[in-house]
């Protein structure tokens, strides 16, 4: 009721911070849901097992971040562009065997770099093409996942390729010390924070990024109104592209293997826990704070999963459960919502007379 | 005899897609269809060993499985519903349930269903043909009704193979079902007929099947129209709905079909069996999609037909033969074959933008 009231009043500083909060919640609803389920996921294994409730776990669970957190994030950005990267898998794995592979001859961190910008420049190309050719991303970059996978088996060599330099991938992993205090912090998680951080604000507050939620709410509207197709596509692309070989390197460097033909399951449970975080399939709705809010859902439940010491199909049983009822529910919300405008409009049209189509 | 044909299919792959692109084509699209078919024909001629009836029957062995596959993918693209991503699963699930239903030496311990309903005896080929297809019809029949409810065919299929693989391997408890030898089903894997494998044979009847089901049934014309545009089947009295629950169901059953020869042949079943290194791009899955797009049928729906996808399967597999009798590794052929692919998306993507101009 008294949000209704709310809304007929202008935005000030009269209102009361309950009525804030409320209103926030309203228009949140779908990050509120999350931020529900993961509690309630985390209390249920919290009460199943007392070392489940841990800072060891919460670091476990931040350690999710460099990986599947990338992942999720980069599928974010593209499905908010109302497209859908198929072959992050693959350029996480290609980015894992050039980092792994350059990490002894050039060192760790310009391996990164060349590895990272490989991946971007890859991303950028694709968004490119995407965009001049007008084609569904989706197909597209299945192709690409094929074709990347070739190209990882040529760089590895056909083989699982193996550091032999250790200190670099160790510091990444170990959590940081701060005078007595350690941390829940490596410094791989800390570089994907400020990834997602850097993201989000660019998402929210940059001319670029909101130029991608336009494309993707309503792109024939978005390109009607002037806004340009190639450049956000090629950001998009870009993007995800990065986060996925960040995503690659820093697996290649903490395990201090790569596989060629490894990362693909990524390609299920980033998708999962984007669409848990909060994006649609048809665009233009998401953030960066949802995509990390569907990294810690699913990593609560894989970790989860893993005190229940279920086998590992178990696990992506209950993914690909979660992925369909997440599609099935948000089919469901379109239908409903389908259904209430057409009633609000015949009401409006039977009680006022008014936006009757003349016939 | 057999070596010429092959040549043949193998430079119409270049030739007759593009008979059936002509009008509004700059010729470096038509120098792009080009170079593929005369490399090809100068690969057949000086490669070693390719031209032999030996490497033609092993290639047109090597083709039927993702062969199959693609020609229930066929329906579902041209229909406007992209691909399957869960064919690997399913194959992998009906490769298991065959293998249960047919078995006739079942071990203890192979997983909860078993246990329960133990058909030790086995139930012969027939009903264990009925069990699989109809559990494969299910499973496709589900997947197209989410998504031809509104949900995207590429991310529901992705969720729906999380969940069938997880089903298989549950009530499996991830074990081989080993089915005992002789059993029925073995002429099905492993006979030939006029020296060729069944397997091939099967191919090449449900090729013929399907194209015939595509151009000649209302189902197959409706497919089309559906896939061309949906407002006008709509406006026609063509349910995207069932259509999308047909065609789920029918790749489906293309899939079981695959995972039931290659159980027969192999004389077991397993989740697992389609998810090893197999087919030209370390994926079945993949090589059907890929033998779809290089064939040239449309992504956007509409367009396309079984011939251009079985020459497409062709296509891939004479090009992976050759690089294999050429000496390169699975890297250059997989780097090959997605370059294929990525090309002739691009190209039949600049088709379609040209014409629509």
């Amino acid at each position: 009721m008294s949000t209704i009231t709310n809304k007929s009043k202008p935005v000030g500083a009269s209102e009361s911070p309950f009525a804030r909060v409320q209103e926030w919640i309203l228009i949140n609803s779908q990050i509120v849901f999350t931020i529900l389920v993961a509690a309630g996921i985390g209390m249920y294994f919290s009460l199943e097992f007392e070392n489940y409730a841990s800072w060891r776990n919460a670091f476990a669970i931040l350690e999710r971040f460099p990986e599947l957190g990338l992942i999720t994030l980069g599928f974010t950005v593209t499905i908010i562009a109302g497209e859908i990267d198929l072959s992050m898998g693959s350029i996480a794995a290609l980015v894992g065997v050039i980092v792994v592979r350059l990490n002894d001859p050039i060192g760790a961190v310009p391996a990164i770099v060349v590895g990272v910008g490989v991946a971007t420049a890859i991303g950028a190309l694709q968004g490119y093409l995407i965009a001049i050719l007008r084609i569904s991303a989706i197909v597209f970059t299945l192709g690409t996942l094929m074709l990347l996978r070739g190209v990882s088996l040529f760089v590895a060599n056909e083989q699982t390729v193996v550091l032999r330099e250790f200190a670099f991938g160790d510091w990444l992993k170990d959590r940081i010390v701060i005078g007595e205090a350690e941390l829940i912090l490596s410094p791989a998680s800390v570089i994907a924070l400020v990834v997602f951080v850097l993201i989000g604000l660019f998402l929210m507050y940059h001319k670029w990024g909101r130029e991608i939620y336009a494309i993707g709410g309503a792109r024939r509207e978005a390109l009607a109104a002037g806004v340009p197709l190639t450049r956000p596509m090629i950001i998009t692309f870009a993007i995800s592209a990065f986060c996925a070989g960040l995503a690659g390197a820093i697996i290649g460097l903490r395990a201090g293997s790569a596989q060629p033909l490894g990362l693909q399951g990524l390609i299920l449970t980033g998708p999962t826990a984007a669409f848990v975080g909060g994006v649609s399939i048809s665009g233009g709705k998401g953030s960066a704070f949802g995509a990390a809010l569907g990294t810690v859902t699913i990593a609560l439940l894989q970790i989860g999963l893993i005190f229940l010491a279920t086998p590992a199909y178990i696990g992506r049983l209950a993914i690909g459960t979660l992925l369909t009822v997440v599609i099935i529910v948000e089919i469901g919300a379109r239908w409903l919502d389908r259904f209430q405008t057409r009633r609000t409009l015949l009401r409006r049209w039977t009680l006022e007379g008014e936006g009757r189509p003349q016939t | 005899m057999s070596s010429t044909s092959t040549q043949q299919s193998a430079s119409s792959g270049g030739g007759l897609s593009l008979k059936s692109l002509t009008g509004g084509l700059s010729t470096w699209v038509i120098v792009l269809i080009a170079i593929p078919a005369i490399l090809l024909i100068y690969g057949a001629f000086t490669t070693e060993n390719f031209l032999t009836a030996q490497n033609i029957k092993t290639i047109l062995r090597s083709t039927a499985f993702v062969g199959i596959f693609a020609i229930g993918l066929t329906f579902v693209t041209i229909s406007g519903n992209f691909f399957l991503l869960s064919l690997e699963e399913t194959a992998g699930l009906a490769s298991l349930m065959f293998a249960f239903t047919l078995a006739s030496g079942l071990d203890e311990g192979t997983g909860w269903l078993t246990r329960m309903f133990g058909f030790s005896d086995g139930l012969g080929l027939i009903p264990a043909l009925v069990v699989t297809v109809g559990v494969a019809v299910l499973i496709g029949a589900v997947q197209g009704a989410i998504v031809g409810s509104g949900g995207n065919p590429i991310v529901v299929t992705l969720g729906a193979a999380g969940i069938i693989f997880g089903i298989a391997s549950w009530t499996s408890n991830n074990a081989v079902i080993f089915i005992e030898r002789p059993h029925p089903a073995e002429w099905l894997g492993t006979g030939l007929t006029a020296t060729v494998p069944n397997v091939t044979w099967a191919f090449v009847v449900l090729a013929i099947l399907g194209e015939i089901v595509l151009r000649y049934t209302s189902f197959g014309r409706s497919c089309y129209l559906v896939g061309a545009s949906k407002d006008t089947a709509h406006s026609t009295g063509y349910n995207s709905f069932w259509k999308a629950v047909q065609v789920f169901a029918l790749a489906s059953v293309a899939a079981a079909l695959v995972g039931i020869l290659f159980a027969a042949q192999i004389s077991q079943g397993q989740v697992s069996l389609f998810r090893a290194a197999m087919g030209s791009s370390g994926s079945l899955a993949i090589s059907a999609i890929a033998s779809v797009m290089v064939g040239g049928t449309s992504v956007f729906g509409g367009r396309g037909s079984i011939w251009q996808t079985v020459l497409g399967a062709l296509f891939i597999s004479v090009v992976d033969n050759m690089m294999v009798l050429r000496g390169f590794e699975s890297g250059p052929r997989i780097l090959f074959v997605g370059l294929t692919v990525v090309a002739s998306i691009s190209l039949y993507a600049l088709i379609r933008r040209n014409r629509t101009r």
